[in-house]
């Protein structure tokens, strides 16, 4: 079973790709969906897709951008880009920075699955995918220095899990697995709640959400609107308002 | 009375000549102009240099003519003087004659053979003279003898009247000249004749012993002008009198000339192309006047070098006058000409620009200054052309933004959601709002709609666009009832409401509202798009009529588009403030 996720700022169309097509019958899952480029960096480590659709028009961060670091820090994820017609000139730009695949909207079922299956065949043919050897290295200097490179640079938009690892020459899941063992949380959770202690008391002196939102790295609105609620559980606007209150 | 009239009808006839003259001048092309007044400077020139020529040269040629006269007059004088002392000696020639003196001095004065001896003498001597009409020589008894070449009638008793000989006698041997003897004598014919009378004394006694009355025809006159005169110079003379002697016929001025003591006295009669100089002079020692009349015509007045030079100023001057003629016809009148066809081809289009060859002064900077103009206007009609194609291109760009394939692809997409999750309701509904926003928003014609019609295209274009992304905006609407009939420029209010969308709304990442208000304040239609979105501070308000991005395209262009269509630069007004709202509010004129 090959991972799926879909980016795509408009909802009814994520909706629309995981319905028309019938991804079992392919040997495949749809592991989870993001609607803008800064979602999906932030949540891409936890999903950790084998194909990604990618909307190439999207607000904060296109998908050329988000491509682009994508490949860099995925080496093996396979991208198919969706574009319209008139984006061809675009699209172009895509292969020359090694996206694969690209299709063309209003999407067609038949050449979705006939995309697929070639990409299916590549992954098929690059598995199995050696497994990286793990070095235990005893890390509490390195994961107080992880912790201090991430309170630095929160505000960074593509900082992510597998960024902060390659900077530091780990293994994604092999430092996820240490840093949670040294610290008892995930580095994810970490940098998000680095990213809202910020945005807390950004609030509580009444900035603007989608300024907060740019200024604690996570520039989608949408997007750190979730995360503040998921965080505080209030929406930002009624913890401003409380905040207010009080 | 009727001589006022006739001065009001000739004045009006002026003024009606001078209107006629002014309207015939006027309608002339330039070249035709500069033709006439060339032809008309020739003419003048040539009448006002000969004028002026021949007022100085008549001048100074009567001047000379009135000092030269006096010498001829006094030059015949010497001549008819010389020819009288002629007849002097001739006098005496026959008073020394002894035959004569023996006539005289001879007791009885009826000896035959002496007077035949005389008057043999007499005829000898008087034949080798001129002039000699008779001769007569008294005794002092009253006998005398004569010999003449014509008959003369002689009247005995005026000579022997002492009053007659008392002059002469005072004289006491030189001579006295008589016109007819002072009436002692009178020829057959009528001629008058001139008398030379002397006493002829002794040569011993030195005592009168005769008298000699020598009568000469008015040849001798006539002989002293005979070289001078020609057909413009007439002589006269008159008499003691003032009675004319002898005297050229058919010249009347001698007839009515005054003649009062001056020796000499000269008047001239001028007329336009002629002068006359009448002069008179008394001869001296002889009771004759002499009068000239000369005429001197225009032609006399030039002499063949002075017409050659006058001839060679003329033309060297209507050389020049035809040099500056060409001059100014080739670099003034065709120049200008070819300038005016030129500017009237120019009429027909623009851009032929330099096409014309003139030299760089004069028309030709016109020319210049022209061309300046044109490039002015070239630059003009380049920044209209420019202004027409920015606003089609703004009008094509709005156009395309909405066909593009983003908008419908994704639209088709949602629908084709909607169809698989939803109802068959919703998605006919939707299917139906997609048909008619592209239908109105697609339709060819007219470039100007109603804002009613405006409204609904943003209406659908918005409930098409809340389907593609829910829960991000609410659409509000607030319009004045009685304003929507009137037309404005095509999809000026969707590439509106497409920013607010875009660029205000979404990036709140909020549920936020975006308002269409259509009122009137100030004698402006007020068409206001008003978003809850993230707003925009002062510089990017700035910027943003100044900068060529996607965020300012729909927004400049629209602009462009409002300006030129009602021709006004003050058409819009954004309030802002940032992170919570932007309207853009457009003010079309009532």
């Amino acid at each position: 079973m090959y991972k799926v996720m879909i980016i795509d700022d408009e909802k009814s169309l994520r909706n629309l790709l995981k319905n028309a097509i019938q991804w079992g019958e392919l040997g495949l899952e749809i592991a989870g969906e993001a609607a803008s480029g800064i979602e999906a960096i932030n949540i891409i480590d936890e999903i950790k897709p084998d194909i990604a659709f990618v909307d190439i028009k999207m607000p904060f961060m296109d998908g050329i951008e988000f491509s682009k670091l994508a490949i860099q820090r995925y080496p093996d994820l396979k991208i198919v880009i969706l574009t319209a017609f008139s984006d061809f000139e675009y699209a172009r730009e895509c292969i020359g920075i090694g996206v694969c695949e690209y299709l063309l909207k209003p999407i067609v079922r038949a050449d979705i699955k006939a995309t697929l299956e070639k990409i299916i065949k590549k992954l098929d043919a690059e598995q199995p995918k050696k497994e990286d050897k793990e070095v235990i290295i005893q890390g509490n200097d390195t994961i107080r220095k992880i912790e201090e490179y991430i309170s630095k640079n929160y505000t960074q938009p593509d900082l992510n899990l597998t960024s902060i690892a390659q900077t530091f020459g780990f293994n994604a899941s092999y430092l996820s697995r240490l840093f949670k063992a040294e610290t008892g949380k995930n580095l994810i959770d970490y940098l998000t709640e680095c990213r809202m202690e910020q945005a807390i008391t950004y609030a509580k002196q009444g900035m603007l959400m989608y300024l907060t939102a740019k200024m604690v790295g996570i520039p989608d609105p949408n997007y750190f609107g979730k995360c503040f609620k998921k965080y505080t559980n209030q929406t930002y606007s009624d913890f401003m308002k409380q905040y207010k209150n009080k | 009375m009727y001589k006022n009239n006739f001065r009001k009808v000739s004045v009006e006839t002026m003024k009606h000549l001078i209107e006629k003259i002014n309207v015939w001048f006027y309608s002339k092309t330039l070249k035709e102009k500069v033709r006439f007044l060339f032809i008309m400077l020739s003419i003048s020139y040539i009448t006002i240099f000969f004028l002026i020529y021949s007022f100085f040269i008549k001048r100074n040629m009567i001047d000379y003519m009135k000092e030269n006269s006096y010498q001829s007059m006094v030059s015949i004088g010497n001549n008819l003087n010389t020819e009288f002392g002629a007849v002097s000696t001739m006098s005496q020639l026959i008073m020394t004659n002894s035959a004569v003196v023996n006539y005289l001095k001879d007791d009885a004065g009826n000896n035959t053979r002496l007077i035949q001896n005389t008057m043999m003498t007499m005829y000898d001597i008087s034949n080798t003279f001129n002039y000699v009409s008779s001769i007569y020589v008294f005794r002092l008894d009253k006998n005398y003898i004569n010999i003449g070449k014509e008959v003369t009638y002689i009247n005995t008793n005026i000579i022997h009247d002492p009053e007659w000989q008392e002059e002469i006698i005072e004289k006491s041997g030189l001579y006295v000249i008589r016109v007819n003897g002072n009436g002692a004598f009178r020829t057959k014919s009528g001629e008058p004749i001139i008398s030379f009378i002397r006493l002829i004394n002794d040569l011993d006694t030195q005592k009168p012993i005769g008298l000699i009355a020598i009568n000469l025809t008015t040849d001798i006159l006539r002989n002293s002008f005979k070289d001078m005169a020609s057909k413009d110079r007439h002589f006269c003379y008159y008499d003691d009198q003032g009675n004319i002697l002898i005297g050229e016929e058919g010249v009347e001025e001698f007839q009515d000339m005054e003649i009062n003591q001056k020796r000499f006295e000269q008047v001239s009669l001028e007329g336009l192309f002629s002068t006359k100089i009448l002069s008179y002079f008394h001869v001296p020692d002889t009771p004759f006047t002499i009068a000239k009349m000369e005429y001197l015509s225009f032609i006399k007045y030039l002499s063949s070098q002075a017409i050659m030079v006058i001839t060679i100023i003329i033309f060297l001057t209507i050389v020049c006058l035809i040099i500056v003629g060409i001059f100014i016809s080739v670099y003034i009148t065709n120049p200008i000409e070819k300038l005016v066809q030129y500017m009237d081809l120019l009429k027909f289009g623009w851009n032929r620009r330099g096409n014309l060859r003139l030299s760089n002064l004069g028309v030709g900077y016109l020319k210049n200054i022209n061309n300046n103009k044109l490039i002015e206007l070239n630059r003009l009609i380049d920044e209209l052309l420019e202004k027409e194609k920015a606003m089609q291109k703004a009008e094509l760009e709005v156009l395309r933004e909405q066909i593009n394939p983003h908008f419908l692809y994704n639209t088709l997409g949602t629908i084709a959601d909607l169809a698989l999750q939803n109802s068959a309701d919703e998605v006919y509904d939707a299917i139906e709002t997609l048909g008619n926003f592209y239908r109105r928003f697609l339709s060819k014609g007219s470039k100007e709609i109603t804002i009613r019609e405006e409204v609904a295209i943003v209406r659908d274009y918005l409930k098409l666009q809340k389907l593609r992304y829910e829960d991000v905006f609410e659409d509000e609407y607030d319009l004045q009832e009685d304003l929507l009939d009137i037309k404005i420029p095509k999809l000026i209010l969707q590439p509106l409401v497409e920013n607010s969308l875009y660029h205000g709304v979404r990036l709140k990442g909020e549920k936020g509202i975006i308002k269409v208000s259509v009122y009137e304040k100030d004698q402006r239609v007020h068409i206001v798009v008003y978003d809850s979105g993230v707003g925009m501070n002062s510089e990017q308000i700035e910027s943003l009529m100044n900068e060529n991005n996607n965020k300012s395209f729909g927004l400049k262009g629209t602009i462009e588009r409002i300006r030129y269509y009602y021709d006004m630069e003050d058409v819009f007004e954004i309030r802002s403030e940032e992170g919570e709202y932007c309207e853009v509010d457009i003010k079309i004129p009532l």
